[in-house]
């Protein structure tokens, strides 16, 4: 009896303690988040004042509004929409076939094409903009959102297809294999059996791709000219002009930016802590 | 002896037929760019950017003479480090701590999103302004909290200022580090962790014979990419000091952006990066070696 | 050990697609000569149909420029049925990575508007200005203004506005201290350290020694001290005795804590700023700070620069418009002209350059500009006297970040004397 009661309150100081320990570290990350809202809502001058206060004196709320009129902001989101969600379906189609080969075949050149992608990712997007602006410009794809959709998706291939690929290791072979047995051919069995099982590292894939082409800047800022295409990254730099930084302006589009990873986010999360179907895992 | 031939003939070639989209992918929108990087680091290019022939290692000798290389190589040496192993320590702690269940789990793990879903160009100027001297945030909240009287230089020296950038990097990668453990974490058959209960283990020992092991493939290769991306990130430096002052603060990346697009010199740039993919190779090779092998037996 | 023959073949396969895209570098390396009919080809079927062409990359001046030319744009096209005008508006942050990426590939606009032009003309890319410029509007420029894109006696290209830079002060901060506005360096530290005593928590003076502009502080300081960065041939003299005087002065009030907290990461923005606050002293900014200044509600003034030889000079900034040699078919260069004479209409251009807060390059330009703004007036004057960076000599990129790298080594206790005699030998050989 005595014991009993002993490992409640075990539990809930454990219980405690997480929550105390969720509610820190929500906080510490929010705080940029807390500074960019409170710099949005304030007057120029008011974020330069002498003796700053933390909350904006006069709430200008007037700035989220005003950027939609000084900047096509909804065009630019939809651009970033676009290119995102294309970045992330070209990414899984071509990264998915191969993540699959490479965990459930054996060929020659598996090793050195796994090495192959590590090494393509090797430079960095800013040294590469010469050359990618020279493949775009054989291809015609300069100025246009399809040139980005391709450039991320193949950014994100490394990423993409070492994690399935050790996803699907950690999943047993068997349970396609009963099914290839049933009649099932390799590409059915991969997308009935495999992929649903491996839900959890799909949608971290996913989330990955998605956020890299979202947050993309370098080679958007190259490619893209014309106004109407530009992706938000690339557009919110309106405010960042030649004279001064209109902080209220950037932060308040910034703001903006982030709300559609966060709906996408939380609209698959649950497939991440739905977590696997006690079967499927690999004993 | 004659029909069967062809069939394992497509048997063989069925695996090269699953990778080829991603291939094709790869090799025209990055390889092909790389190649670029290549020629130009063994061209002589004018300040404008037209390749005017081959010129042997000249640029290589430029880069390797000057003063400031080996600092900067040092830097991206220690940016590197601190950043991928803290926030890959940091990451899977909170990856632990998210996989609890809990009452607004849901919420929490999309607050963890925030940083990452922010563009490092903005993340960046929000530190930068939360740590100004003047008008920055940090010392505004801290006086009104009555912490301090007087605004704080937070950066008086230029290693105070890398340590920023650093926290900085840590912050923004922290969510990738997470998010890869979290989907480790959760293929973790739960049978596991009831038999070791049942023999009486502990949390720690849960967490280093069971956990640990089990997260380390899908971790291994996020810590790898992570060394890469890490190494090769530009706008949080950039953002927050173009390398002031006097190359101090600077980076591989944002040192060979200088060089091409201020100083003119992008085939010195281009030996930049050369010199950094060597370095990342000779790294990678020792992770490929080790770990490939591992997965083989 | 087969690991290690893979992660070979890795690399051989990569340094093998480097030696196509080396084999392929003949075709690239010809970019001039092979572009040129290049960019003929791709230009003559629009010529032959029923558009030409004219692409031109501007620079984002503030968050007005871009208005301004989607207005310009749309009011040409409409006047020229036959020339469609495509003008890029790019941040200054991004638009030498943009510029350079579109040469190196052969991609050069027709137009562009930024500051430098001199490692262009290096490369023969540019057309010289009497080609693409009519007469009538080339009469408009200032002489003095056109004197600095000359390369080998040939102007290159042609200036699209300029801005000079004078001393700005808090008038209610200089009361409150009790100083007069100071003229010569002696009474600036003086000045400084009794702002200092009477106003603890004020910056006496503003010092920008960053990579954005720390060529600035070089030329404010050396000119003051009647030095330089070339002597009266056109040969640079980094190391002159009144340069280091001057660096060894600016960093001197520095570390007498009479300064911004941080000049090496402060930029002249963030020094605006402070200013508008009321935080900082006195500066040195363009006369675009006397509209953000009086919009914040200082009470500002601005004089001649602090100088110790007895001269004040003024600094002058001034950006410019060039044409690239793409090979250009008649039509397009009548094209281009009719962009250009559009540009520096007098309506049109006298709104582009009170947009920003700029001065104009123009004669007729500075009249409309004075007769709008009297203030103006003063601002055309300084301008006129002004003292511009040697922009036309070729070494002038490696000088410029030269420079901003002697400051701020000499911010973290280097020697300036060494610093600069490095420099010069660098630079000059």
């Amino acid at each position: 009896m005595a014991d009993n009661v002993r490992v409640n309150y075990g539990k809930l100081l454990s219980r405690i303690l997480l929550y105390f320990a969720v509610a820190l570290i929500c906080l510490f990350i929010l705080y940029p988040y807390f500074v960019m809202v409170c710099t949005a809502l304030k007057s120029r001058s008011e974020i330069f004042a002498m003796n700053g206060t933390i909350f904006p004196i006069d709430v200008m709320w007037s700035n989220f509004i005003d950027i939609w009129q000084k900047a096509p902001m909804a065009r630019y989101m939809l651009n970033s929409i676009i290119i995102a969600a294309g970045s992330t379906a070209i990414a899984m189609v071509c990264g998915i076939p191969a993540a699959y080969a490479l965990a459930r075949m054996k060929f020659k050149g598996q090793t050195a094409f796994l090495g192959f992608i590590i090494v393509s990712q090797m430079f960095a997007p800013v040294v590469l903009l010469i050359g990618i602006y020279k493949v775009m410009q054989v291809l015609g794809l300069t100025n246009s959102l399809l040139g980005l959709i391709f450039i991320n998706a193949a950014f994100n291939q490394a990423f993409t297809i070492w994690l399935l690929r050790g996803t699907f290791l950690s999943i047993s072979a068997e349970m396609e294999q009963a099914a290839t047995i049933d009649g099932c051919n390799r590409i059915q069995a991969m997308m009935k059996i495999l992929l649903p099982v491996a839900a959890p590292g799909i949608v971290t894939t996913l989330i990955f791709i998605f956020i890299n082409a979202w947050n993309e800047y370098t080679v958007a800022l190259c490619l893209i000219s014309t106004e109407t295409i530009k992706p938000l990254t690339v557009g919110i730099n309106i405010f960042n002009g030649y004279n001064m930084i209109e902080w209220q302006y950037l932060f308040a589009a910034s703001i903006f930016a982030i709300v559609p990873v966060v709906i996408l986010f939380m609209s698959i999360e649950k497939n991440l802590t739905s977590g696997l179907t006690a079967g499927g895992v690999k004993g | 002896m004659k029909q069967k031939r062809p069939y394992t003939l497509l048997n063989k070639a069925e695996p090269y037929l699953w990778i080829l989209p991603s291939v094709i992918l790869m090799a025209i929108f990055i390889i092909v760019p790389i190649g670029f990087v290549f020629r130009m680091a063994f061209s002589q290019v004018t300040k404008a950017g037209l390749v005017k022939g081959f010129c042997g290692f000249d640029n290589f000798a430029k880069v390797l003479k000057s003063a400031k290389f080996g600092m900067v190589l040092k830097n991206t040496i220690i940016w590197t480090i601190m950043v991928v192993v803290l926030s890959t320590v940091l990451g899977f702690i909170l990856a632990l701590i998210l996989n609890n269940e809990f009452k607004g789990r849901k919420i929490a793990r999309a607050i963890v999103v925030f940083p990452w879903a922010t563009t490092l160009v903005i993340q960046a100027s929000a530190w930068k302004f939360i740590i100004n001297t003047d008008y920055g945030a940090l010392n505004t909240l801290l006086k009104s909290l009555g912490i301090i009287q007087q605004n704080v230089n937070w950066t008086p020296t230029p290693e105070a200022f890398f340590a920023w950038e650093i926290a900085c990097g840590i912050f923004v990668t922290i969510p990738f580090v997470c998010f890869t453990a979290l989907s480790g974490l959760q293929s973790i058959d739960s049978s596991y962790y009831e038999a070791a209960t049942v023999d009486g283990a502990s949390y720690w020992q849960k967490l280093f014979n069971i956990t640990l092991p089990l997260v380390k493939p899908s971790l291994t290769v996020a810590t790898v990419l992570n060394i890469i991306y890490v190494f090769n990130s530009f706008p949080i430096v950039w953002t927050i000091t173009k390398g002031d002052p006097a190359s101090r603060t600077d980076t591989l990346v944002t040192y060979l952006y200088k060089l091409a697009f201020y100083n003119g010199k992008q085939g010195e740039a281009a030996a930049v990066s050369v010199i950094g993919f060597l370095i990342l190779l000779v790294c990678a090779s020792f992770y490929m070696v080790s770990t490939l092998k591992k997965g083989d037996e | 050990m087969k690991k290690i023959i893979a992660m070979l073949l890795a690399l051989v396969m990569v340094l093998g697609l480097a030696a196509c895209g080396g084999s392929s570098a003949p075709a690239a390396t010809e970019a001039p000569a092979a572009a040129a009919p290049a960019a003929t080809e791709a230009a003559a079927p629009a010529a032959s149909g029923e558009k030409t062409t004219v692409t031109m990359i501007a620079a984002q001046y503030g968050p007005k420029t871009g208005d301004w030319w989607a207005d310009f744009v749309a009011k040409f096209n409409e006047a020229n049925p036959g020339v469609e005008l495509v003008v890029d508006v790019v941040s200054w942050n991004d638009i030498y990575t943009v510029v350079n990426t579109r040469i190196a590939n052969g991609q050069a606009p027709d137009l562009l508007n930024i500051d430098v032009f001199a490692d262009y003309q290096a490369d023969g890319l540019l057309l010289p200005a009497e080609e693409w410029c009519s007469a009538e509007t080339y009469a408009k420029f200032y002489p003095a203004f056109l004197d600095q894109s000359v390369v080998d006696g040939v102007v290159w290209a042609v200036p699209d506005l300029a801005s000079a830079r004078a001393m700005y002060y808090n008038k209610d901060i200089l009361e409150q201290a009790g100083v007069a506005v100071p003229t010569t360096w002696e009474e600036l530290t003086a000045a400084c350290k009794t702002i200092k005593e009477k106003c603890p928590d004020i910056y006496p003076w503003g010092i920008d020694m960053t990579t954005d502009e720390g060529q600035a502080a070089f030329a404010y300081y050396t000119w003051g001290n009647g030095g330089g960065f070339v002597d009266d041939n056109g040969e640079w003299i980094l190391n002159s005795a009144e340069n280091v005087a001057a660096v060894e002065y600016a960093v001197g009030l520095v570390n007498a804590g009479l300064t911004n907290s941080d000049p090496a990461n402060n930029t002249r923005y963030d020094l605006q700023d402070l200013f508008c606050a009321g935080k900082l002293a006195m500066m040195i900014a363009p006369n675009a700070l006397s509209a953000q200044a009086g919009e914040a509600g200082v009470n500002y003034g601005f004089a001649a620069i602090p100088n110790n030889s007895g001269t004040s000079v003024s600094a002058g900034v001034m950006d410019r418009i060039m044409c690239f040699d793409n090979g250009q078919s008649d039509e397009q260069m009548a094209a281009i002209t009719a962009v250009v004479d559009a540009f520096y209409d007098d309506e049109p251009y006298s709104d582009w350059v009170l947009m920003e807060g700029f001065l104009p390059a123009t004669s007729a330009g500075g009249e409309a500009c004075a007769a709008a703004d009297p203030a103006m007036g003063a601002w055309i004057d300084i301008v006129g006297s002004a003292k511009f960076y040697p922009t036309a000599k070729a070494e002038w990129a490696d000088v410029k970040q030269g420079v901003i790298d002697v400051e701020q080594q000499a911010l973290l206790g280097g020697n300036v004397q060494e610093l600069l005699d490095n420099l010069q030998a660098e630079i000059a050989g």
